[in-house]
């Protein structure tokens, strides 16, 4: 994925928590043969390639990858799709078979926008099966993945800052069992959006927050689904939530509880941008 | 070009430049309309230049570009096949000239523009595109096709009986 | 319309308003300019047939029409065993009815959910042999534990009368790659060895079409190539996943961490160079059609523990082969301390250079043109390779003002192999393993490659030890 991944883990035998972060390296290699739109004979590169009518067989994890994909397409009104305009509804995707088919050919795929967070999943995974349950794993900074916090503390401490001037802090959070997304940009930056093709005017930045499902961890067998696809999903809500306007982001925060996002718009006249934080009302 | 005057062989010659740019336009045409998966958007969606705003969002509308791939494909052969035949020649030099000028304006070679992809000459604001909008032009304005192409034998059909030769629509 | 007046002076009169017959003229020059058309479409059939062989020339064999479900069992469902899998359950008409793997509570369990969830039904077992006394109805097996389980397990499953792909390297011992030979032939099953370039499309087309057919690099005379890796921690195990010791040492490994770092000892595995080496030798020699000579080779375990890691982490090997073109050497080198450049096999003719690897995205196959070779034209026609890319020479002569750049030698042209993979890379290999076993195909791999393949590169260690240059004789690769 040409990015950085980073694991911070808490263990007192050193060796140990290198050979997991080793694993978790090989997995994301796994997953870039997989998902890369570079690699002629990925996943992708196959999906990309599909005439009309035609069908091709991928790995469980592409096709899961997938199928959140097109999930959140669907949550955010288009707002977050990774065919970037092409048509992510014409592909059908069969899940018990493995079997993406193509209704029309020219549909092109990129999952750049939501490929990193997953792997921060699977690999938040494979560090809990690895019983390091104090751990925060990242995919290029921007996907940030915690799971309980170190000994003696509350959370994991996490900041948000201004991509225009990294030195201004906006945020302060405590997090853990929490997925963190971001998207910002920086001068000369741009997001297009994918229902309109336009460049998007007004956003500086878009953060998302996730929570893990509280489903027994402990106990699941390896690699069983369904995947607690956190960090993918605040991914994908990141994108959208530099698109959709701020009704719309209000009511996706309001029915889903736990699910919080910070937008920071562009500067106004005198140069100054405030935060503004979306989150579900507590209930009593 | 009304009271001009051309010889044969410079006739002969404009009917040679009409042949190649047909030929050219009918391949474009024809490498497209056989290619699975050629599509405008690749172009559109590196457009440069005062009109990339337009071509980029063309580029992001599924139903127009499916539009414009087909117009494209068909225009440039039909267009490219009238040529060669000098049928209609006015018209389809103006067509033509449509085609190209659209083609120019998505990526035109203006001073600290540049590409993603290598071009494969050197170009400062005329390009091989321009070159041949060109000679559509003297295509046009001569009306080639009724010194040596179909369009003679149309014209000279129509005009048996005593009418005004409206062959082409081009004006 | 205008002109037509003006024309009159030089040209026949073609309008005057006035009414005037269609001449022969008028009809000839009308027509003048079809027969253009015809030209184009004779030029436009041309570069159709053109495109139709490069399509040709690099289309892999068509798959096998009707399929003939067959009924097949995973023995080692570790990292190579789930690779094998995933591109398993891309091929039609493979019902997978049984896993075995001794690492139950991990791997077995994970590859046994995987299938489950893709509505296969298979049978998880610890130890083989119930696996194969209870499954009676096996088509074929398909094996991917460490190297020294190969033999055991391969020549149990072919006597119980499956058909085995088993993986490379084919055995860690001399002995058990013969016992394997021996019990494909005993039983007339069918062998497949997992040196998947054997049925990569790219591989097939630079032997068949390339080296074979077009002779394009003229005589080989040196090949290199290599494996380089960055360093790595060793391979681990989630705590709670740990295999008792008993049933560790039942299965001969002294600990969790030799079991999962198998590669590194001695009498379980072979060291980089028969991890990775083996891959690339086999190709050394698949290419010059014949096996080598003599071997010289210098190791050492440079960097990492010696405790932990038994075999070399460094080789670099010089082979010897006597090809009827003439002597070649050829030189392969692996080390797991820094990966620069990657691994690619290199293949250098008095003609041209083969440049060729697995990988899809680095040194997927370039080969260039010696300056003094006869020209490519005609294999570039006929799609066998790309036309070259352009060389930046006159650059360099512009800028200077000079005639000529004098440099110590005219860059070769670059053409690109036109051939790539759009499957996981293992899939055709299997493909051609299950065509073979539904009779609709020849193995690619079959146990007597595989075992001059193993000749060949088990030599490399006896050779490190032995300080000193060891000679084959042609009848250590027969059986
Ligand atoms: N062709 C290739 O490109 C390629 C790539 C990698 C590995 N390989 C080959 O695949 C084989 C496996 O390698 P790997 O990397 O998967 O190793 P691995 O250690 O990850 O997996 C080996 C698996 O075999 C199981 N096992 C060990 N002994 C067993 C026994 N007696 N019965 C049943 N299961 C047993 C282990 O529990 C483990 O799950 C090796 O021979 C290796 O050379 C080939």
């Amino acid at each position: 994925m040409a990015t950085i991944f980073e694991v911070h883990t808490a263990h007192p035998d050193a060796q140990y928590a290198a050979q997991a972060a080793q694993a978790v390296f090989d997995l994301v290699d796994r997953l870039e043969r997989e998902l890369s739109r570079f690699l002629t004979n990925s996943d992708v590169a196959r999906i990309n390639g599909l005439a009309a009518g035609a069908s091709t067989r991928v790995t469980p994890t592409t096709l899961e990858c997938l199928v959140i994909a097109r999930h959140l397409y669907d949550l955010t009104g288009g707002a977050f799709d990774v065919s970037i305009g092409t048509g992510l509804p014409l592909l059908e995707l069969d899940p018990d078979g493995l079997v993406v088919r193509a209704r029309e050919g020219g549909v092109r795929i990129d999952l750049g926008g939501i490929g990193k967070g997953y792997a921060v999943d699977l690999a938040a995974e494979l560090l809990e099966e690895w019983d390091l349950g104090a751990s925060l794993v990242h995919g290029g900074f921007s996907s940030v993945l915690v799971l309980e916090p170190p000994p003696a503390l509350e959370g994991w401490a996490l900041t948000l800052s201004d991509p225009a001037a990294p030195a201004r802090l906006l945020a302060r959070l405590s997090a853990r069992q929490a997925a963190l997304s971001a998207s910002g940009l920086r001068k000369g930056d741009h997001i297009r959006d994918p229902r309109t093709g336009e460049a998007v005017r007004g956003r500086r930045a878009a953060w998302t927050l996730v929570p893990r499902p509280e489903t027994a961890k402990a106990d699941r067998a390896p690699r069983e689904g369904p995947r607690m696809a956190a960090a993918a999903v605040a991914d994908a809500l990141t994108t959208a939530f530099m698109l959709l306007g701020l009704e719309e982001i209000e009511s996706i925060c309001a029915a889903s509880p736990g699910l919080e996002a910070w937008v920071l718009p562009e500067a106004g006249a005198d140069g100054s941008a405030d935060l503004m934080h979306f989150a579900a009302p507590v209930e009593p | 070009m009304e009271g001009a005057t051309f010889s044969r062989s410079a006739m002969i010659a404009i009917t040679v430049m009409r042949v190649l740019v047909g030929w050219h336009f009918m391949y474009e045409g024809i490498a497209k309309l056989t290619s699975s998966s050629w599509s405008a958007a690749g172009y559109l969606r590196q457009a440069r230049g005062p009109a990339a705003g337009f071509f980029r969002w063309l580029a992001a509308q599924p139903n127009l570009l499916a539009y414009a791939d087909q117009i494209t494909m068909w225009g440039l052969t039909i267009v490219g096949a009238l040529l060669i035949l000098g049928l209609f020649t006015r018209l389809s030099a103006l067509a033509g000239i449509g085609f190209l000028v659209l083609f120019y304006a998505a990526n035109p070679p203006f001073v600290g523009y540049f590409y993603s992809l290598p071009s494969e000459g050197s170009y400062l604001i005329v390009n091989k595109q321009l070159v041949e909008l060109g000679a559509l032009l003297v295509i046009m304005v001569t009306g080639s096709g009724k010194y040596a192409g179909l369009d003679r034998i149309v014209h000279a059909l129509i005009t048996r009986k005593p009418a005004p030769a409206v062959v082409s629509p081009a004006r | 319309m205008a002109g037509e007046e003006d024309k009159n002076k030089v040209m026949p009169p073609i309008a005057a308003g006035g009414p005037r017959k269609l001449d022969r003229r008028d009809v000839l020059k009308g027509l003048s300019t079809v027969p253009a058309l015809g030209l184009f479409g004779y030029a436009w059939q041309q570069q159709r047939q053109y495109d139709q062989a490069t399509l040709q020339a690099t289309a892999a064999p068509a798959a096998a029409g009707d399929v003939q479900e067959l009924n097949i069992a995973l023995i080692g469902a570790g990292a190579q065993g789930q690779v094998l899998t995933d591109a398993m359950l891309r091929i039609p008409g493979l019902r997978f009815r049984a896993v075995c793997d001794v690492w139950t509570e991990y791997n077995l369990r994970r590859v046994v959910n995987i299938l489950r969830r893709f509505k296969h039904e298979p049978n998880a077992y610890e130890d083989y042999r119930e696996m194969l006394d209870k499954e009676k109805e096996l088509d074929a097996v398909v094996i991917a534990t460490p190297d020294f389980w190969h033999a055991p397990h391969t020549v149990e499953c072919l006597k119980a009368g499956k058909h085995v792909y088993c993986e490379k390297e084919m055995s860690n011992t001399l002995e058990g790659a013969r016992s394997m030979v021996a019990a494909a032939r005993e039983t007339g099953k069918l062998l497949q060895i997992g040196h998947q370039r054997r049925s990569n499309p790219r591989y097939l087309h630079c032997y068949e079409k390339l080296l074979n057919e077009a002779k394009l690099l003229g005589r080989i005379v040196t090949i290199n190539g290599q494996w380089n890796r960055a360093v790595a921690a060793d391979l681990g195990a989630p705590d709670r996943y740990a295999i008792p010791e008993e049933r560790l040492k039942q299965y001969g490994f002294k600990n969790m961490h030799q079991f999962r770092n198998w590669r590194w000892y001695k009498g379980l595995g072979g060291g980089p160079i028969v991890d990775l080496g083996s891959h690339q030798i086999d190709i050394y020699t698949w290419f010059l059609g014949t096996n080598p000579s003599a071997v010289m080779a210098s190791g050492g375990l440079l960097y990492y523990d010696p405790a932990t890691h038994e075999w070399y982490d460094t080789v670099m090997v010089v082979y010897d082969y006597q090809t009827p073109q003439g002597p070649v050497k050829a030189y392969y080198q692996t080390q797991t301390t820094n990966g620069s450049q990657g691994y690619f096999e290199n293949f250098m003719g008095d003609q041209g250079t083969l440049l060729i690897s697995e990988s899809e995205l680095n040194y997927a196959g370039k080969i260039y043109r010696d300056p003094n070779a006869p020209a490519w034209d005609e294999w570039i026609q006929k799609g066998y390779i790309s036309a070259p890319k352009l060389q930046e020479l006159q650059s360099q002569e512009e800028k200077s003002g000079a005639i000529a750049d004098v440099r110590e030698s005219v860059s070769p042209d670059e053409h690109t192999v036109p051939v790539v993979l759009r499957d996981p890379y293992h899939q055709p290999h299997l493909q051609n393993f299950f065509d073979a076993v539904r009779g609709k195909a020849k193995l690619n791999c079959p146990p007597e490659v595989g075992y001059e393949s193993a000749v060949s590169v088990l030599k490399v260690n006896e050779a490190i030890d032995a300080k000193s240059i060891l000679a084959f004789k042609p009848e250590d690769f027969h059986i």
